[in-house]
């Protein structure tokens, strides 16, 4: 605007810049896309967004801005709290709120946790063999004993675990 | 009109929002996650034959093996 009147005072029309091809109003400029404006967003540490959260006012809003340039004490208390929700979105309290999101995580975390499980169940159903016969309690009873009788690690091991005054595992 | 999501057509100091997908089912969610899982390793640690190879010591009773 400034360089058209620029113009008109030398009274000579130059080449059109951009800026005043959108003066004029004509076609030709790209219409500035959202992204590129000036956003609005709700965060703790922004107490004042660089724009208003409603951007298009309704006429009846507009009336209310209108109003909002005479004294505050004229407006009722409905009309403070519309005029915060034009400019703002969410209050502190409502952004500051917490959800219950943590519940479906967890619920979410421990179902898959158990399709491992079935995973598990599977295999041993289906895959593994018999386990050596080397488990089974006669052998592990008899096997234990074996070793205590040879004293196995007798300092911090398994033979430091039983009594063999009594004939029992230390308590 | 604003952008925003909810309707704005009750003024109130404080909105009221829609409850969203955890506010509706995050407990269930829990609870039945929970429940699965406890059943499934309960099953497996326990009942599937699985050798965990646990120590002899406090479990084991020693057993003559000399023939």
């Amino acid at each position: 605007m400034l360089a058209s009147r620029a113009f008109s005072l030398t009274g000579r029309r130059s080449i059109c810049t951009s800026l005043c091809l959108r003066a004029h109003g004509h076609a030709g400029v790209v219409k500035a896309e959202d992204y590129t404006l000036p956003a609005y967003v709700d965060r703790r540490d922004v107490p004042l967004p660089e724009v208003a959260f409603v951007r298009d006012l309704s006429a009846q809003q507009k009336a209310l801005k209108e109003k909002e340039k005479a004294s505050w004490t004229a407006l009722s208390i409905d009309e403070k709290v519309e005029l915060y929700r034009m400019k703002f979105n969410e209050t502190y309290a409502e952004m500051n709120k917490g959800t219950n999101e943590w519940k479906t995580v967890l619920g979410g975390v421990l179902f898959f946790l158990g399709l491992t499980g079935v995973i598990l169940i599977w295999q041993k159903h289906f895959m593994y063999g018999p386990i050596p016969h080397t488990f089974s309690e006669e052998w592990l009873s008899a096997q234990t004993k074996r070793m205590l009788d040879m004293r196995v690690n007798p300092v911090e091991g398994i033979s430091s675990q039983w009594d063999f005054d009594k004939n029992e595992w230390k308590k | 009109l604003a952008r925003g999501i909810q309707h704005t057509a009750v003024r109130q100091a404080h909105r009221k929002y829609e409850p969203n997908f955890h506010d509706k089912y995050g407990n269930l969610v829990l609870l039945g996650g929970a429940a699965v899982f406890t059943t499934v390793w309960g099953y497996v640690l326990t009942q599937l034959g699985i050798e965990w190879g646990l120590s002899p010591v406090g479990r084991i009773t020693p057993r003559e093996w000399r023939e």
